[in-house]
């Protein structure tokens, strides 16, 4: 299972409007980033050249992980997708 | 444009179609909102669908007339290392009877014929409608509110059955305002497609019988446990770990998951097989300690979204949960409609109805189980300890036997010490 292919495996509807939404400042002074190994779905990346965090909200399985062991609250919009949009599972 | 219900529920999962379904039964006007495109289409979960009674009452012929999989008639347990695995199952010709014990299903498929079975009752099914607030007029719960859409479903009574982080529950003020990463655990899972008949000979099944599996050990030491189970025509293979040891691990979970598969005897089971899905979930399993207020003015709070999960490390359950509790928030939403009260007061019937149901019972019971397997020594040692003891056993080499009560306390003491093996013993009997 390579976690880059989700995209072959599992369905998505992306939503252009992104429901969930970090402040990138917050993680940048962060001394835990849980969120960067713990994310199922590998929607956060951390760049340690940059000091930068990246989230893309295109893969996320709207598991919640990330909500709960942010101990910053870095997010400036935490909610699931607009009705019809995100993941789409057919035989889980 | 409004539209006025008698009551609206929130989530058509287990729970919320179960309590639309017993209120459209009884006559109410009910709007089940769901913000997939159909029900189902959010839903995971990792191993079996026990009996549900409260279902069965509704349908004695549930299990002809549900969207079921195969019922499972061997189950069993494996303690894993990376090269080693020490099983044992139980399989009984009780379980290949009706009532079946359990059974594999897929949610797209379970929860939408759940909720359509509220639908034939009489429930308005609204899905693509993410519900995001509590509408209130005089002070007064009124409706909500849902995501891109103007105007308001009104009903003067509303069951949050919108999942593991309700943020519904959390807006009614009924739940903590933050979630305790020890009190979460994530799933992740793989369909992994494969022939009926290779499946039925693999793991000696006919019929429709099914196979479930948990495995402790297969987690590199991170607080958690795998499952694998067979669906006809797929094996659904997964881990599930506790959200504040997996975040300090640094580990992965898809990169754990892949591991677990290529586990030589893992990989047995599964070889042949091709990925179909990849699937991932949050689980409450803070036990009765997370339970939050259940009910609020004009507001219950059923299922995943009220915590109601029982993690004893045996077995895990919530479907059934979830669905007891829907029915039981149905008949208080019900009897509140017969009182025109729709206070917290008014709705306290269901804290009544659930106390004397078995979910609280048995959450009660198992209060101390979450508290049990926060230990570490359950993922790594005894699994290690279990295995290299059985080896033993079963090795002949010519080698002069020992005391087989003493080796065992020998290696238990190399591997987890004495007093932390009688210390996880006296835990494990008082949480179970």
């Amino acid at each position: 299972m390579n976690i880059d292919e989700i995209f072959d495996n599992t369905s998505f509807t992306i939503d252009r409007e992104p429901h969930i939404i970090v402040n990138y400042e917050i993680c940048t002074g962060c001394d835990n980033r849980g969120c960067v190994n713990s994310c199922p779905a590998k929607c956060y990346t951390w760049s340690e050249e940059d000091q930068k965090m990246t989230f893309v909200h295109d893969g996320c399985l709207e598991c919640g992980t990330c909500y709960v062991v942010c101990h910053r609250d870095a997010f400036t919009l935490w909610r699931y997708p607009r009705g019809g949009f995100g993941v789409a599972y057919r035989m889980t | 444009m409004s539209k006025t219900y008698q009551a609206i529920v929130i989530g058509a999962g287990p729970a919320g179609s179960s309590a639309a379904l017993v209120m459209a039964r009884a006559g109410l006007d009910v709007a089940l909102v769901e913000r997939g495109t159909f029900p189902g289409e959010k839903n995971m979960f990792g191993g079996v669908l026990h009996r549900l009674p409260a279902l069965e009452e509704i349908f004695p012929d549930f299990w002809d007339r549900a969207a079921l999989g195969r019922h499972i008639v061997k189950k069993g347990v494996t303690f894993m290392t990376g090269d080693s695995s020490f099983t044992t199952t139980i399989e009984s010709g009780n379980f290949d009877k009706t009532p079946f014990n359990g059974y594999s299903i897929f949610r797209p498929r379970f929860d939408n014929w759940l909720a359509q079975e509220a639908v034939k009752a009489g429930a308005t099914l609204i899905t693509r409608a993410t519900v995001d607030n509590l509408v209130y007029k005089n002070g007064t719960l009124a409706g909500v509110t849902v995501v891109g859409r103007t105007g308001e479903l009104l009903a003067p009574v509303v069951i949050a059955a919108d999942g593991v982080l309700s943020f519904i529950a959390k807006k009614a003020g009924l739940r903590q305002p933050t979630f305790n990463p020890s009190q979460m655990a994530v799933g992740v899972k793989a369909l992994v497609d494969m022939p009926r008949e290779m499946i039925d000979d693999r793991f000696g099944l006919v019929r429709e019988q099914g196979f479930a599996n948990e495995f402790v050990g297969c987690t590199a030491g991170v607080r958690g446990g795998g499952f694998l189970y067979t669906n006809y025509d797929s094996l659904s293979v997964g881990l599930v770990f506790h959200l504040a040891s997996l975040r300090v691990s640094g580990k992965t979970p898809y990169d754990l998951l892949n591991a677990f598969m290529e586990q030589p005897q893992l990989a047995k089971m599964i070889s042949g097989g091709k990925l179909q899905e990849y699937s991932a979930h949050l689980i409450p399993e803070g036990g009765y300690d997370m339970i939050p207020e259940l009910v609020g003015d004009g507001i219950i709070v059923a299922g995943d979204a009220a915590a109601l999960c029982n993690a004893t490390g045996l077995n895990l359950e919530g479907i059934n949960l979830a669905s007891q509790s829907g029915v039981l928030a149905g008949t208080a939403v019900i009897e509140a409609h017969q009182n025109k009260d729709f206070s917290k007061r008014g709705l306290s019937v269901y804290n009544k109805l659930m106390e004397e149901s078995y979910v609280i019972k048995d959450l009660k019971l198992y209060r101390k189980a979450p508290h049990m397997l926060h230990n570490d020594r359950i993922y790594n040692e005894y699994p290690e300890l279990m295995c290299s003891f059985m080896e033993y056993i079963y090795r002949i080499n010519g080698a002069p036997k020992e005391n087989l009560s003493k080796l065992f306390l020998k290696s238990a003491k190399e591997k987890v010490g004495l007093g932390n093996l009688l210390a996880d013993g006296f835990s494990a009997w008082r949480a179970l």
